[in-house]
């Protein structure tokens, strides 16, 4: 019984930190993207600019435009595009938020195992999130 | 054909709205996930490179799971216990598929994707959902304790489940998870029969679940398409804020639509925009 009350608080504390932070990325996203397509602040590619370039693969985009990579995006978040960037990142870093928050409740059940796969999971999110594998930029 | 050049810019987004629109409300009637169809499709009809197509893929999978998580939660749907060993597999092989799928040509890619998209199609024809049985753990199932209990309120009847041929199911999702971040997709498609008809998880919680998973394989895999420069805003957003809206009106439409139908429809464009992109790969019609 331990098992199914435990799992039920655990899927309630997830899923209230899945809404409050995918209301908050989609909300922060369509702002962004209204700055971005009205031309309220400038951007590093303007769109209109975008059509000469978004057949190339992404290598030859980024060589012919010198958009940014890896992390380095966040020296430009003055540009309206890469805040766009910054915005959606947040829906990805959704994730790993609500999965460091079961870490101490997973602690405090003492469930041992689901809190290593939990701490893994975490891990692997930030590996990913990080850009150390990534591959060129 | 029309030179996509003589397009003003702002006619993409507009158009990729109203597609990711369309494809999520189609994606919820036929019980697929949108990513199968949001990148065959939009690497068919418009004119961005499929790197740009994939990452925009993965967002958009991502963000449409995102979504639905918290009430599949919260109904019992999805099991935690039950995502986060398979999860945790799946993540990082989406990791690593999504490193391979950048590294490829996009003839590779388009001519694998129309195959992949072909295959799947037939899959969804020819596939059956397995009703709930009451199953003994196999030993790593036991050991995971992949099990829990669902209260469906439309059959009026409490479900007591567990997990069989665990160690096959982390197998698929780490191929799932492989191909998902190779190609853009949720892999919602693979996700469901490997929890149902595999690993002997309820229809509905294999559903649910299956939802939970994408979010989080998904978030991996995503990492490696913006870390590398391969999501354009004007692509990616349009394209997310099109599904959130067209997959609330498709749950709505839920009860009254002619599943079937949908699902046939929706067999026939995974055909034709895979069938698109196969002579795109094979540079037969470009």
């Amino acid at each position: 019984m331990d098992l199914i009350k435990n799992e039920a608080e655990l899927r309630e504390i997830y899923a209230r930190w899945l809404d409050r932070a995918t209301k908050a990325g989609f909300a922060i996203s369509l702002v962004a993207f209204l700055v971005y397509v009205t031309g309220l602040v400038p951007a590093f590619l303007p769109p209109s600019e975008l059509p000469r370039y978004w057949m190339l693969p992404v290598d030859q985009f980024v060589a012919a435009t010198g958009a940014p990579q890896q992390w380095a995006w966040l020296h430009f978040l003055r540009y309206s595009d890469v805040l766009n960037v910054g915005a959606v990142a947040l829906l990805a870093l959704v994730t790993p938020a609500c999965y460091a928050r079961l870490l101490p409740k997973l602690l405090a059940q003492r469930d041992w195992l689901q809190l290593a796969l939990a701490c893994a999971q975490v891990l692997v999110l930030a590996v990913a999130a990080s850009g150390l594998l990534a591959g060129r930029g | 054909m029309m030179d996509a050049a003589a397009i003003p810019w702002w006619i993409w987004p507009i158009a990729l709205f109203a597609v990711s629109f369309a494809i999520g409300i189609v994606a919820v009637l036929a019980g697929v996930g949108g990513g199968v169809l949001f990148v065959p499709i939009v690497g068919s009809l418009f004119p961005f490179h499929v790197d740009f197509v994939r990452g925009a893929g993965l967002l958009f999978a991502l963000a449409g799971t995102l979504s639905a998580g918290p009430p599949l939660l919260r109904a019992g749907m999805a099991s935690l216990r039950l995502v986060m060993p398979l999860a945790l597999v799946g993540s990082m092989a989406s990791f690593a598929g999504a490193l391979v799928g950048l590294s490829l040509a996009s003839e590779v890619v388009n001519t694998s994707l129309g195959i992949l998209i072909v295959t799947i199609a037939i899959l969804i024809w020819r596939s059956r959902a397995a009703d709930a049985q009451s199953v003994e753990a196999d030993p790593l199932g036991a050991l995971l304790r992949l099990e829990g209990e669902f209260h469906d309120p439309a059959a009026g009847v409490r479900i007591d489940w567990r997990t069989q041929r665990t160690l096959l199911g982390l197998a698929s999702f780490a191929a799932i998870g492989f191909i998902g971040g190779v190609f853009g997709l949720g892999a919602g498609f693979a996700n469901v029969p490997a929890l149902n008809l595999l690993m002997s998880a309820p229809l509905k919680v294999a559903v649910g679940s299956s939802g939970l998973l994408i979010s989080v394989v998904n978030s991996s895999a995503a990492w490696v398409y913006i870390q590398r420069g391969a999501l354009l805003p004007l692509i990616a957003v349009p394209a997310i804020l099109g599904v959130m809206l067209g997959s609330r009106i498709g749950a709505r439409l839920l009860g009254t639509t002619p599943a079937a139908v949908v699902r046939q429809l929706v067999i026939v464009v995974m055909l034709v925009a895979g069938l698109r992109a196969l002579t795109k790969g094979l540079g037969l019609w470009t």
